[in-house]
């Protein structure tokens, strides 16, 4: 078994909604996005691209935040998702250092959105330990009761597809298949060469895009 | 569903999950989504939302984007208005005391008693925003509008979202497909449409374009959000479109790529039009029909291909048809000509009248629609231009989706004409994945809801609000609206960040002569902050409501997720308060419940919504008895059905006389329309109706729509905030170098009619000589100054005054159109 989750890069529209549904999830706290889309231009006028790199935690096989915490308080599942135990953690940090990509966070005084405790925030807030490391867990609480995790459920483009990458028959197996076939597209993994090995995969955008601009003509 | 489970551990959640519920309901911010959420409540607090993805069409599945999963942000918000606030300073300074409701309404119901005594009650002004997200709620102020007798300002038309091009030539404000429709597209424009940014529900299917071979062209002088989709972008010069659609015109004319059948059945293209006057040839002038009716030619030889040719051999057989506006069904239909010289007698005296198609190929001859200065005009390369028109014409089905960034122009119409014209030339319309549509509010009435609205038929006193804040009276104003005498000395508005998000100096002396402005809202606005009494609502997720939108054919209601916070009462509630104390007969008016009036809209909102109930809406998303899929035109283009489609809540027929020929109409006979020179789709520049002083300023001045908002919602919204920290204006390096501009620097946006203070952010993304602010910041997150002030006075078209049909034919607006010079603040 390994779960894994699958952005398409073609169908995402770059808008944030994936950000914002885990934030809805999971309660984290003000500058915490465990999910997040960058957003990407390259080039000169008129020959400027666009482009949207969803990214959160790469659940990865080898993953340098588990061989980095000095509790030994970042476990892998057997499924394959890698856990901050919130219990545990004691904030050190070394996680957040080792992590390649950026996606964990950790902020002994964190901040909120609302100056006074506002009822949802005061319920967002039970959700995660105050202090502790925290990263995205392929929502395991929800998985652990058949549920997709939420940004999989929110995308709004139906760019993230989430499942057992060892099952024929799953989602996102389906989903490689069939796009295999169509356009011919293969699955990449981020920083690849660093040996992570991530469980979260992404499919390149198809189009090629060309620019008619005649430069900066007036 | 539930979001109860602790984040994991080290050992699993045993705990006893609480008791929560879930309610389904639909966000309807006016973004045009209508967007289905599941709420989960927990002892009467909102815990979790997600999307409902229950849409009977599995293409739909999900719906929703961030701003609505940020919602609880702003249902706990600490700015809620939390009870009735009646004035206390001057306007403006912030000083308010609470009050009752009684207390609030009794003052309410004297004011407007009062006011009206002194200068009737159409001086007294109601404005709510984008009426298809409320036929319930904003549909109660509406009818007590009615009763009263009060004016009420189209939010529509002054929004710009009002397509005046769409009216001019199909008699209707706008064509709107069901976006599940577009992805049946070979080709996809985007023109001045940055649809992944502003129909974020829906921009799966431009992606989807792609995923199936087809191919995406987006026209935007900047990288908008949108580009990440393109296979071509067309950055254009801004204000260029309409050269770059007649271009593309004669390309298509040039080459044949044309469907005559389509021309003929469904254009006034075939239909004479006299030389002497310009205007069209009746059937009663050649005594052969009616003066409602028009003529066509018909050669009466059937020579196979030679219909087209001017007919110079006096020898070569004709006659003349009558064309009936009542029906498309000509005899001869399919060789009408569409060139030719004729000559016939009115009246004894000698006219030459031509087909308007062969006035059409001349026009389009003129060498500045030729591709070479096209090219010019519009910075685009000769090569990019070629291939939009052959992509469009040949790699079919090919979809258009036009956005406001076309539209809010002075000469919009002229524009939008142009592109409609692509349309019409090769047959694009009434097919999924071909056709030519314009998204812009949540404007649309898409079933009759006037029994609600205009009790025993009484209707308010309808106005655009253009007129209500022009700085001088246009004279041109169409004789069928009604200014008061002594002007408007009220105001309620709802839901609109008034002040705030368009014409800021002009509001500013209005207000001056208003004796009384009353805000509803849910949130401290800076619109709210500058009322005499404002009456709290509630949120979307705290009443019952109706809601329909343009792109997608579902029905939904709205229902209380949590009742409404702190002392917030729904607007029905309010109207009914209102209207007891204003004359005790009207309480009658407002005794339903807000879902008896639901299902009494739907009872009695004619076919589209015949059938349909509250009950079965309960249950989830009911589509609408439209069809299927849901393409403008189709029953027209298969049934031979003549146009205007229907626009509620108006009455049939209510549009024929801005659509005479019962055809899109490219050849405007009116006066207005030829003495502009205008009666053919033309060219004007973009801002040559701006004065030698306005045109002073370089730079041009766009305002699109940011992802962070909805219009000015959610600006405070402090998720967003925290994704989106503050206001900057786009611009080019080439631009910033020579103004010594470097980015993140404070810079200041100028010209005549005010300036605001913002941040830098030079990209490359935006071409030189043009500039770009997100639209909808407040002002409190500018620097300094007031984001809108630089905007140009109001000012409207003469011949969009032409005729006055309510959110369909009114004068449109000019937000892209200022100009403006930026200079780094020291």
């Amino acid at each position: 078994m390994r779960l894994g989750l699958l952005v398409d890069l073609q169908r995402c529209i770059g808008c944030d909604t994936c950000t914002l549904a885990c934030k809805q999830e999971n309660g984290t706290p003000k500058d915490f996005f465990f999910a997040r889309v960058l957003n990407m231009e390259t080039g000169e006028f008129p020959q400027v691209k666009r482009s949207y790199l969803p990214v959160l935690c790469n659940h990865c096989s080898d993953a340098p935040c588990i061989r980095a915490c000095p509790n030994k308080s970042i476990f892998k599942r057997p499924d394959g998702i890698v856990i901050i135990d919130q219990e545990r953690c004691n904030g050190t940090g070394a996680c957040v250092s080792a992590c390649p990509y950026g996606n964990i966070y950790l902020n002994s005084e964190e901040q909120w959105y609302f100056p006074d405790d506002s009822p949802h925030e005061h319920y967002a807030k039970s959700r995660l330990e105050n202090g502790k490391s925290k990263k995205c867990t392929y929502c395991a609480h929800r998985l652990d009761q058949a549920l997709e995790p939420a940004c999989v459920v929110s995308c709004p483009a139906g760019a993230r597809i989430f499942g057992d990458f060892d099952d024929p028959n799953s989602k996102v197996a389906q989903h490689l298949l069939v796009q295999k076939e169509q356009t011919r597209r293969e699955p990449f993994q981020l920083l690849a060469e660093l040996g992570t090995d991530p469980s979260t995969r992404y499919l390149r955008p198809l189009s090629q895009m060309h620019s008619g601009g005649r430069g900066n003509a007036k | 569903m539930v979001t109860t489970r602790r984040v994991p551990g080290r050992f699993p959640d045993t705990a006893p999950v609480p008791e929560v519920r879930y309610v389904r309901t639909v966000d309807s911010p006016n973004c045009t989504g209508a967007c289905g959420w599941i709420a989960t409540v927990k002892e009467d607090i909102i815990i979790d939302l997600k999307p409902a993805a229950d849409y009977p069409d599995p293409e739909y599945n999900p719906r929703g984007c961030l701003r609505g999963m940020a919602s609880t942000s702003l249902i706990y918000h600490p700015d809620r208005i939390q009870t009735p606030l009646i004035r206390v300073g001057q306007r403006g300074e912030g000083l308010w005391r609470e009050s009752s409701w009684d207390e609030a309404m009794d003052l309410l119901a004297e004011k407007f008693k009062d006011i009206s005594a002194k200068y009737g009650p159409e001086s007294i002004v109601f404005f709510n925003q984008v009426i298809g997200t409320g036929n319930v709620q904003k549909g109660a102020q509406v009818r007590l509008a009615s009763l009263f007798g009060a004016s009420y300002a189209t939010g529509y038309d002054y929004n710009g979202d009002i397509s005046m091009g769409y009216t001019e030539t199909v008699g209707i404000d706008s064509l709107e497909s069901e976006s599940a429709a577009w992805a049946e597209a070979k080709t996809l424009i985007l023109w001045g449409a940055n649809v992944l940014q502003t129909r974020m529900p829906d921009a799966k299917f431009v992606l989807k374009v792609q995923e199936n071979g087809g191919k995406v062209i987006v026209i935007d002088p900047r990288a908008s959000q949108s580009v990440k989709a393109a296979d071509l972008w067309l950055p254009l010069i801004p204000g260029t479109d309409g050269i770059l659609a007649l271009g593309v015109a004669r390309i298509i004319l040039a080459n044949g790529w044309i469907d005559s059948s389509f021309i003929r059945s469904f254009t006034d293209l075939p239909l004479l039009v006299r030389m002497d006057t310009g205007e069209r040839l009746r059937a009663s002038d050649l005594h052969l029909g009616k003066p409602d009716e028009f003529v066509a030619v018909l050669p009466t030889s059937l020579a196979r291909g030679e219909l087209d040719k001017t007919l110079r051999d006096a020898a070569q057989p004709f006659r003349f048809v009558p064309v009936s506006p009542e029906s498309l069904d000509i005899e001869g239909v399919e060789q009408l000509a569409l060139d030719g010289i004729y000559n016939v007698e009115i009246e004894g005296k000698p006219v030459t009248v031509r087909p308007a198609m062969a006035l059409l190929r001349e026009h389009l001859q003129q060498e500045q629609y030729s591709l070479n200065n096209v090219s010019q005009k519009t910075g685009l390369t000769p090569d990019s231009i070629l291939e939009l028109a052959r992509s469009y014409a040949q790699n079919r089905p090919a979809q258009i989706i036009i956005g406001m960034g076309v539209n809010h122009r002075f000469h919009g119409d002229l524009v939008i004409r142009s592109i409609l014209l692509l349309g019409a030339l090769t047959g694009g319309f009434g097919k999924p994945g071909q056709s030519v549509d314009i998204y812009s509010g949540q404007h649309h009435v898409r079933f009759d809801i006037s029994p609600w609205w205009y009790p025993d038929g009484k209707r308010p006193n309808v106005v655009s609000m253009h007129y209500v804040i022009m700085p001088e009276k246009s004279p041109t104003m169409n004789p069928k609206i009604h200014l008061p005498k002594d002007g408007f000395h009220a105001l309620f508005f709802s839901h609109a960040n008034i002040f705030t998000t368009s014409h800021v100096n002009e509001w500013r002396k209005i207000r001056d002569k208003l004796e009384f402005i009353v805000a509803v809202d849910y949130m401290k606005t800076p619109s709210t902050e500058l009322a005499d009494l404002v009456l709290p609502a509630p949120t979307f997720w705290e009443k019952h409501e109706l809601v329909v939108t343009g792109p997608h054919p579902y029905i939904q209601i709205q229902q209380p997720v949590i009742p409404p916070r702190y002392q917030a009462r729904s607007e029905l509630w309010m109207m009914k308060e209102l209207a007891k104390r204003l004359n005790p007969e009207w309480e009658a008016y407002f005794e339903m419940s807000a879902e008896e009036v639901i299902d009494y809209l739907l009872a009695n909102g004619g076919p589209v919504s015949a059938g349909i109930t509250l009950e079965a809406l309960k249950k989830g998303p009911v589509r609408l008895n439209l069809p299927s899929p849901d393409v403008p035109l189709v029953e027209n283009i298969e049934q031979r059905l003549p146009l205007p489609p229907r626009a509620y809540p108006h009455k049939e027929g209510a549009q024929r006389e801005f659509l005479k020929t019962g055809r899109m109409e490219f050849y405007k006979e009116e006066e207005s329309f030829r003495t502009s020179g205008e009666a053919l789709p033309t060219y004007k520049e973009a801002y040559s109706h701006l004065s030698p002083e306005e045109l002073r300023f370089p730079l041009t001045f766009m305002t699109p729509h940011a992802k962070w908002r909805v219009h000015s919602t959610h600006v405070n919204n402090p998720w967003l905030q925290n994704l989106n920290r503050k206001p900057v204006v786009e611009i080019h390096p080439q631009d910033a170098q020579t103004r010594q501009i470097k980015d993140g620097d404070l810079v200041e946006l100028f010209n005549l009619y005010g300036s605001f203070q913002l941040w830098a952010r030079v990209t490359q993304t935006i071409r030189s000589g043009a500039l770009s602010v997100d639209h909808g910041w407040w002002s409190r997150y500018l620097a300094k100054g007031d984001y809108n002030n630089v905007l140009l006075p109001e000012r409207v078209k003469t011949l969009q005054e032409t005729y006055f049909l309510p959110a369909v034919y009114a004068p449109g607006q000019l937000w892209k159109d200022p100009r403006v010079e930026i200079r780094k603040v020291k």
